[in-house]
C-alpha cells in the first residue's frame, strides 16, 4: 500500500452513497478518509472553542465586583491561573488550529484537485493523539495541575500537584505535536499532490494561506517545543533550578499568544474571505498575485519566535520587533482593499458566509491596529530622539500600555476572527462537507452576535489596557497603578457580557449544524455548486466521493471552473 | 457514481514526492527546534560568563573522546547511508541493505556511546550552580530520541525495500531517510562544537 491509499472500504461505500453517513462507530475510529478526519476535527474543535470562551467568562468575572463583593472568587491563585491560562491554551489549540487544520484537510485535497490526503494515517493519528492529548491536558489541569503559577508561595504552594502539573506540560507537548504532524500532512498535499498545471499561484487562496500559515507553524511550533521540553527536563528535578521552576513556566511559553506570532494562526482568515467574497460578488478576483503576495507577507510578518520577553526582557523596544507589529497592518489592508475592488465590480449577494467573513477580517484589522498601537511607544521614542521633546507624556503613555490587557486584547482579536473566519468557511463549504447548507438566517444572527461579544470582550480588554490593567497577573497586582479601579472593573463586566455573546455565537452554529446537518433539515438542494464557486472543490459531488475525482483534472488558471485549461483565462 | 469534472481534461498520471516532500518540513520542524534549543543554551552560557562565572560546574567530567567518536561514526554513517541512494538507483538491492542495514549498527554504536558518556560527565539536572546541566541534559536527550525516530525511519524504509517497494524507478523512500539522516549528522556537528568543544 502506498502512501496515497486511503479509503477503507467503509469509507469508499459512505462516499460512494453521497450521504453523510460516516459509517458508524468502525467508520469513525478507524477512518483514515481525509473528509471524516477534517469532520472529526471541525466537532471537537467547535466544542474546545465553547470551553475556552467559558473559562474566559469566569476569569472576567473574576477581575469584576458589584460593590465590594467580588462576583468570582477561585479560592487560590493557582486556580485563577490555572483558569485563566487553560482558556489560553484551550482557545488557541482546541479550537482555532483544530478547526483550521481540520478544515484544511476537508478542502485542500478537493481544491487542488487530488483524490485524498498526503499521509491518511498519518493525519489520523495525529487526530487521535491531539483529541487524547487534550482530554490528559484538561484532567490534569483541574486535577491541580497546570502550565505553572506566576505568584507561588513557595514551589508547589496552593495545592499545585507535582505530578499533575509534569503531566500537563507532556500532553500539551503531545497537543502540538500532533497538530503539526495534521499541518505536514496538509502542506506535503498542497505540494505534491497539485495536477498538471496547477502551479502555486493558481491554488485556491484558501490553500495557499494554508500554505503559508503551515509553513510558519512548522517553523515556529518547534521553537516553542523546545521551550517546554526545557522547562520540563528542569521541572524533573527535585529542585527546578530556572526554567522549570513553577513561577516561570508560563513565561517561557506565552510568546505564542503575544504579538507578532499570534497573527501566524490567523492568516487562513485570509485565505477564506478570499475565496468567499469573489463568488458572493459573482466576479473574479482581479490582482490575485498581489493578494498571495499579502497573504505571504503577512506570514513572514508573524513569524515571532525571536520574541521571547524571558530570554530577551528588552524584546519589545527592539526595532524589528516594533517594525513587525506596526506593519503587519499592511498585507492585512491591502488584501481588504483587493476585496473591496472585487465587491464593488460585482454584485454581492447576501449570505450568511459573506457577512461571517466581512466580520472575520474586520476583527483582524481591528487586531492589527491594536497591535501596531500596542508596539508604537519605542517607534515614537526614536521619532523623539532625531527632534523634540513635546512627545515625551505620549511616549510614556504608549510605553505604560505594555503589559497591560492591551495584549490579551490583540490575541482575543486575533484568534477570535480566526474563529469566525472558520464558521464562515463552515457556512461557505458546509453543502460540500455535510451535504447540506446551512442556515442563512442562524449564520447571520450567528455572525451578528459574534461581532457584538468580540467588541464587548476585545472593546473592553482595550479600554483596560488603556486603563493600566495588568496581564498575566493574580488580581491581586492586576489592578496595582490603574487609573480608575471601578472603570477597570466595569469594562471586565462588560468583557464578561461579551464572552457571553461569543459563547451564545458559537452555540448557534453548534445548534445550526445539529438541526441542518445531524437532523437533515438543511437544504440539500443543488448541493454540488449552490454558489457558482470559481475553484475545483465545487466540481464534484457533495459530499465528495471516494477518491474525490473520477480524473485528475488539468487547470492552468486559479478559477478552473470558469476558465478550463482548455480555453484558458484572462488575468482579471 | 455520478460525477461532474467532465467538463475539465484528464491528466497523465504523476509521481508523487509525498515522502520527500513531507521529510523536508519535517526536517525543517526538527533543525527549529533544535535552533531554539542552541539558542537558550548559548545564551545563557554566555550570560554566565559575561560576569565572570563558570558554565560546566567544577566537577563535572566533559571528555572529548566520546563526542570525537560518535562525530566520526555519523561521519563514516553518511558515506553509508549514501551508499544506499547509490545502490537502490542502480537496483542492487543488495548491497542497498547491507547499507541500510551498517548504518543502522553505526545508529546502535552512537547511541551507546551516547548512554556511556552521559554515565560518565558526573552532571545532576538540578545541583547548580548554573542551568549547564538541564540545557545539556535537554539537548543530548532531544538528540537521542531523535536519532531514534531516525533510525526507525530508516529501517522501515530498509524494510520497504526489501519488499520491493523502492527500486531504480522509486527512490524517494530511501532518498528521504537519508536526508533525515543528514539532517541528524548536522545537528550533532553543532552539539559537538557548540556543547563539547566550545564548553
Amino acid at each position: 500500500m502506498t502512501e496515497n491509499q486511503t479509503e477503507t472500504g467503509s469509507n469508499a461505500a459512505d462516499s460512494a452513497s453521497g450521504s453523510l453517513d460516516i459509517g458508524g462507530l468502525a467508520g469513525v475510529f478507524g477512518t483514515s478518509d481525509h473528509k471524516n478526519i477534517g469532520r472529526l476535527y471541525i466537532f471537537f474543535g467547535l466544542f474546545g472553542g465553547m470551553l475556552a470562551l467559558i473559562l474566559n467568562i469566569l476569569v472576567r468575572f473574576e477581575r469584576a465586583s458589584i460593590g465590594s463583593v467580588g462576583i468570582l472568587d477561585f479560592g487560590s491563585s493557582n486556580q485563577f491561573f490555572q483558569t485563566w491560562s487553560l482558556s489560553r491554551t484551550s482557545l488557541l489549540f482546541f479550537c482555532v488550529l483544530p478547526l483550521l487544520i481540520g478544515l484544511a484537510t476537508y478542502l485542500v485535497p478537493l481544491q487542488v484537485g487530488a483524490p485524498s490526503l498526503s499521509f491518511p494515517r498519518a493525519a489520523a493519528l495525529a487526530f487521535w493523539a491531539w483529541l487524547i492529548g487534550i482530554l490528559i491536558h484538561v484532567v490534569t489541569v483541574f486535577a491541580d495541575g497546570g502550565l505553572g503559577e506566576p505568584n507561588p508561595t513557595s514551589q508547589f504552594a496552593q495545592g499545585m500537584d507535582p505530578e499533575a502539573t509534569e503531566l500537563s506540560i507532556l500532553s500539551i507537548g503531545m497537543v502540538v505535536l500532533a497538530l503539526l504532524v495534521g499541518t505536514v500532512c496538509v502542506i506535503a498535499t498542497i505540494i505534491s499532490q497539485r495536477p498538471q498545471g496547477m502551479t502555486l499561484f493558481e491554488l485556491p487562496l484558501f490553500s495557499w494561506s494554508m500554505l503559508v500559515a503551515g509553513s510558519i507553524w512548522i517553523l515556529a511550533l518547534p521553537i516553542w517545543l523546545s521551550n517546554l521540553a526545557i522547562s520540563w527536563v528542569d521541572f524533573l528535578g527535585a529542585d527546578a533550578l530556572r526554567y522549570g521552576a513553577v513561577e516561570n513556566i508560563w513565561g517561557q511559553l506565552s510568546w505564542l499568544w503575544s504579538q507578532p506570532m499570534i497573527f501566524a494562526f490567523a492568516i487562513p482568515v485570509l485565505g477564506i474571505a478570499g475565496d468567499i467574497i469573489p463568488v458572493s460578488s459573482g466576479v473574479t478576483q482581479r490582482q490575485y498575485r498581489i493578494q498571495q503576495i499579502a497573504i505571504g507577507a503577512m506570514g513572514a510578518l508573524s513569524f515571532g519566535a525571536f520574541a521571547q520577553p524571558f530570554f530577551n526582557p528588552d524584546v519589545a523596544d527592539q526595532a524589528v520587533f516594533v517594525t513587525m507589529g506596526i506593519l503587519v497592518l499592511v498585507p492585512i489592508l491591502v488584501f481588504m482593499g483587493g476585496l473591496a475592488d472585487t465587491s464593488i465590480r460585482g454584485n454581492l449577494s447576501f449570505s450568511a458566509h459573506l457577512v461571517l467573513s466581512v466580520v472575520g477580517m474586520l476583527a483582524l484589522l481591528v487586531a492589527a491596529a491594536a497591535s501596531a498601537f500596542h508596539v508604537s511607544g519605542p517607534a515614537i521614542g526614536a521619532i523623539q530622539e532625531i527632534n523634540d521633546s513635546w512627545l515625551d507624556g505620549l511616549i510614556t503613555w504608549l510605553r505604560d500600555v505594555h503589559g497591560t490587557v492591551m495584549a490579551t486584547a490583540v490575541m482575543e482579536h486575533v484568534l477570535i476572527a480566526s474563529v469566525i473566519g472558520v464558521v464562515a468557511g463552515l457556512y461557505y463549504w458546509s453543502p460540500k462537507i455535510f451535504g447540506y447548507q446551512l442556515n442563512r438566517n442562524v449564520g447571520a444572527l450567528s455572525a451578528i452576535t459574534l461581532l457584538g461579544g468580540l467588541v464587548l470582550s476585545g472593546g473592553s480588554n482595550i479600554i483596560n489596557g488603556i486603563l493600566d490593567e495588568g496581564d498575566e497577573v493574580f488580581n491581586s497586582s492586576a489592578y496595582e497603578g490603574v487609573w480608575d479601579t471601578d472603570a477597570v472593573e466595569f469594562f471586565n463586566i462588560i468583557g464578561a457580557i461579551g464572552g457571553v455573546l461569543l459563547l451564545a455565537g458559537i452555540g448557534l452554529v453548534v445548534l445550526d449544524l445539529t438541526i441542518s446537518v445531524i437532523l437533515r433539515k438543511g437544504n440539500s438542494e443543488n448541493a454540488n455548486d449552490p454558489w457558482g464557486g470559481h475553484t475545483l472543490e465545487w466540481s464534484t459531488d457533495s459530499p465528495p466521493p471516494s477518491g474525490n475525482f473520477s480524473d485528475a483534472p488539468v487547470v492552468d488558471n486559479e478559477r478552473p471552473l470558469l476558465f478550463p485549461a482548455v480555453t484558458g483565462g484572462d488575468d482579471q | 457514481m455520478n460525477m461532474t469534472t467532465t467538463n475539465l481534461p484528464a491528466a497523465p498520471p504523476a509521481r508523487s514526492r509525498n515522502i520527500l516532500v513531507a521529510v523536508g518540513f519535517g526536517i525543517a520542524a526538527v533543525l527549529m527546534y533544535f535552533g531554539g534549543l542552541f539558542g537558550v543554551y548559548l545564551r545563557e552560557r554566555s550570560q554566565v560568563r559575561s560576569v565572570g562565572g563558570s558554565w560546566i560546574p567544577e566537577k563535572a567530567q566533559i571528555e572529548l573522546t566520546p563526542p570525537g567518536m560518535i562525530i566520526w561514526t555519523l561521519l563514516i554513517s553518511v558515506a553509508v547511508m549514501q551508499w544506499a541512494v547509490y545502490s537502490i538507483k542502480r537496483d542492487d538491492r543488495q548491497h542497498a541493505l547491507l547499507a541500510v542495514g551498517t548504518t543502522l549498527a553505526m545508529g546502535a554504536m552512537v547511541l551507546v556511546q551516547h548512554g556511556w558518556q552521559l554515565s560518565q560527565m558526573n552532571l545532576v539536572a538540578d545541583e547548580g550552580p548554573t542551568t549547564a546541566a538541564t540545557l545539556i541534559y535537554t539537548i543530548v536527550g532531544s538528540y537521542m530520541v531523535a536519532f531514534i525516530i531516525g533510525m526507525i525511519f530508516v529501517a522501515l524504509m530498509g524494510f520497504r525495500a526489501l519488499a520491493g517497494q523502492y527500486s531504480s524507478r522509486q527512490t524517494d523512500g530511501i532518498v528521504a531517510a537519508s536526508l533525515y539522516w543528514y539532517s541528524l549528522v548536522f545537528i550533532y556537528f553543532i552539539i559537538w562544537i557548540a556543547v563539547f568543544i566550545a564548553k
